[in-house]
């Protein structure tokens, strides 16, 4: 490996170094500060080295990785998420006896395996960067709680992202079967018939299950309701985008989206999944469920950028619409299950998930309130947020490549989805009581990380512009 | 003739998967599954990859699948199980097995003396040896080594936790 290379793995080198400190340090001194403290500052200098090394021109790692300003955004995203999930899960977990410290290690662990993706050209970083992130998050799920929940959703995802795995796996032999590679690039070159279609179907099939999009969506609320909501928050954010990133990339790198089999095939599961998605959504009266049925809906938004690739010649406006989209669900995303976690302990009878538990908020805790407010109407789509912003520039996109059927699926799915997240701003202004629900203490560093989520959902939707310019920078080393 | 030993071994290896997921029984069903990955490591040697072959037997059929049987069989404590593992392995059970395994066994001993296939290449392709499997791992493929060991760090890490957890739990039933 050369100088440049090592330089440009220099973050996944940092995360692995900082990795392996934390691990000493967890055995010698088990402590539940000190392992948070050591996990925020391994994910603070991950992103400060991501910032200072990402190299202006793509730079190919050893083949199978490609680090670029692509690669460096998402990486971004995910260390941050990495670092607001663990600020969340320090005031959740703390107080519950016992075996803490291993949290910390599977949030990093899982962190390196996103950024793996997002850096991944190979069909072997593909896998490994996935089943790193998916086996992190197996035991994320199930850990907190002595409770059924946090398990039976920890093996149901266990399970069906196991068979997901396996369909993804098959589709790439099937794929190495006709094009004899196993690179994202040479998926196209001289390779055709039936076998290499049903490979890329099944691959897709894999990544859609994964991104939750509709005919394979239906572990995605229950999952989402029995992960403690920190886990929910980081499962909602990285694994999702870490998918897309991967997809993202792989539609670019290997032209996939010619083949019309598969055009077809992603525009109904995204037309599927912004309509069924918001529709499934309206009865919930448990918000993690109303949460996941809204993120189904969000990621058939996404695909819209996705499909656009095909179409557009130049295909930067695509990607910058996808770029900006996902910083938009990150924000929102982080902000919702920033809410929950805050108002839910690991050691009490579960999580803040009904709908009902937030009634009167306005008059309890009228901050918190306006921050879920702020969400939920960034959700919905609102202008003066950046939900507002992200939808329309994937609006953009989609209508300078004439996807008119997916854009109708957006407009309609979207005024679908005003009623029900109208319906929560709504229940936290009434005034009863919940009978039930003592919020519990918070600390200092909890609320003013999801102050300045907040903030910045605010923010970004009516002064975009340095987040613009920032992409815009990224993007123009970006090749293709 | 090789390309006839492939067809051979991919058909004993789809009846013992068959066989796997019909039976009622857990142990019948393991040992058929031991015979899958055995036909799957005559498959792996015939392409030309001894060093994948040895593997598939030293690490699935050898390893994990006696694990996966001592499990199963130390799961069932107390007389009546004891009973019931008697009508297990009656004789008739071992018929279907056994011819698979014979199948198999004449392969690899045809595989042995036949002059022409000592490589056990198949009609086409090279026979990659271990040395060869090594200097890749450790040259271009180093990254995915690096990664496949911060997958098995995070899975020991989660089973650790959810393992401990459990055993608390017992600790404190029989108490």
């Amino acid at each position: 490996m050369s100088t440049a290379e090592y330089l440009a793995l220099a973050p996944l080198l940092t995360i692995s170094g900082g990795l392996t400190i934390m691990l000493l340090v967890i055995a010698f001194f088990r402590s539940h500060r000190v392992a948070h403290v050591s996990a925020l500052v391994t994910l603070a200098a991950t992103v400060l080295s991501i910032l200072t090394c990402t190299p202006d021109s793509p730079q190919v790692v050893l083949d199978l990785l490609v680090v670029d300003g692509f690669a460096g955004y998402f990486m971004l995203l995910f260390a941050a998420m990495g670092i607001i999930t663990c600020t969340l899960a320090y005031r959740y977990l703390e107080g519950r006896s016992g075996g803490l410290e291993e949290f910390y290690i599977l949030v990093v662990t899982a962190t390196i395996g996103a950024m793996t993706m997002a850096m991944a050209q190979h069909y072997a970083t593909l896998l490994l960067g996935l089943e790193i992130l998916s086996i992190s998050l197996y035991t994320m799920i199930a850990y907190p709680q002595e409770t059924h929940a946090p398990l039976e959703a920890a093996t149901k995802y266990l399970i069906l992202s196991g068979v997901a795995s396996t369909t993804m796996l098959f589709g790439i032999a099937l794929i190495f079967m006709a094009s004899g590679d196993l690179y994202f690039s040479s998926l196209m070159a001289d390779a055709s018939g039936p076998y290499h279609t049903l490979g890329q179907l099944m691959l897709l099939t894999g990544l859609a299950f994964k991104l939750s999009l509709v005919p394979f969506h239906m572990w995605t609320p229950d999952v989402y309701q029995g992960a403690p909501a920190p886990v929910t928050g980081y499962i909602a954010t990285v694994s999702k985008g870490a998918l897309f990133a991967l997809l993202l990339r792989f539609a670019l790198v290997s032209d996939v989206l010619s083949v019309s089999a598969v055009f077809v095939a992603l525009s109904t599961i995204a037309i599927a999944s912004m309509i069924i998605g918001n529709v499934l959504a309206l009865m919930q009266q448990n918000l993690k469920r109303l949460l996941a049925y809204s993120s189904i809906a969000h990621m058939g938004y996404m695909m819209i950028a996705l499909l656009a690739i095909s179409a557009l010649t130049d295909t930067a406006t695509a990607v910058e619409s996808a770029m900006v989209y996902l910083l938009g669900y990150f924000l929102m995303t982080a902000t919702a299950f920033g809410v929950i976690s805050i108002q839910s302990n690991a050691k009490e009878n579960g999580d803040a998930e009904l709908i009902s538990h937030y009634s009167g908020l306005f008059w309890r805790n009228p901050l918190l309130a306006s921050v879920l407010t702020v969400t939920m109407l960034s959700l919905a789509g609102m202008p003066l947020t950046v939900g507002f912003i992200a939808k329309f520039y994937l609006f953009a996109a989609g209508v300078e490549s004439n996807l008119w059927a997916l854009l109708w699926a957006l407009v309609i799915g979207s005024a679908i989805s005003v009623y029900y997240y109208i319906k929560v701003i709504f229940t936290m202004t009434l005034n009863e009581q919940p009978d039930s629900y003592a919020h519990p203490e918070t600390t200092w560093s909890t609320r003013s990380t999801l102050y300045a989520l907040g903030l910045a959902v605010l923010v970004l939707g009516f002064y975009p512009t340095p987040v613009i310019e920032l992409i815009g920078q990224l993007l123009s080393g970006f090749s293709d | 003739m090789e390309v006839f030993l492939f067809y051979i071994a991919g058909f004993v290896s789809l009846t013992a998967t068959m066989l796997v997921i019909t039976r009622m029984n857990a142990s019948h069903a393991l040992i058929y599954l031991i015979i899958s990955l055995l036909a799957i490591a005559v498959i792996f040697y015939l392409l030309g990859a001894p060093f994948a072959a040895a593997l598939e037997i030293v690490i699935y059929a050898g390893a994990i699948m006696v694990l996966f049987l001592f499990v199963v069989m130390m799961l069932n404590l107390g007389r009546s199980s004891v009973d019931q593992e008697q009508h297990w392995f009656l004789p008739r059970m071992w018929v279907m097995p056994g011819i698979l395994t014979t199948i198999l066994l004449l392969e690899m001993i045809y595989l042995l003396v036949a002059p022409t296939s000592s490589a056990g290449i198949s009609s086409s392709g090279t026979a990659v040896s271990p040395k060869e499997v090594g200097i890749t791992l450790f040259g271009p493929y180093l990254i995915t080594v690096e990664l496949a060991s911060i997958l098995l760090l995070a899975s020991l890490v989660g089973t650790y936790h959810l393992g401990r957890r459990y055993l608390r739990a017992r600790r404190e039933e029989i108490a």
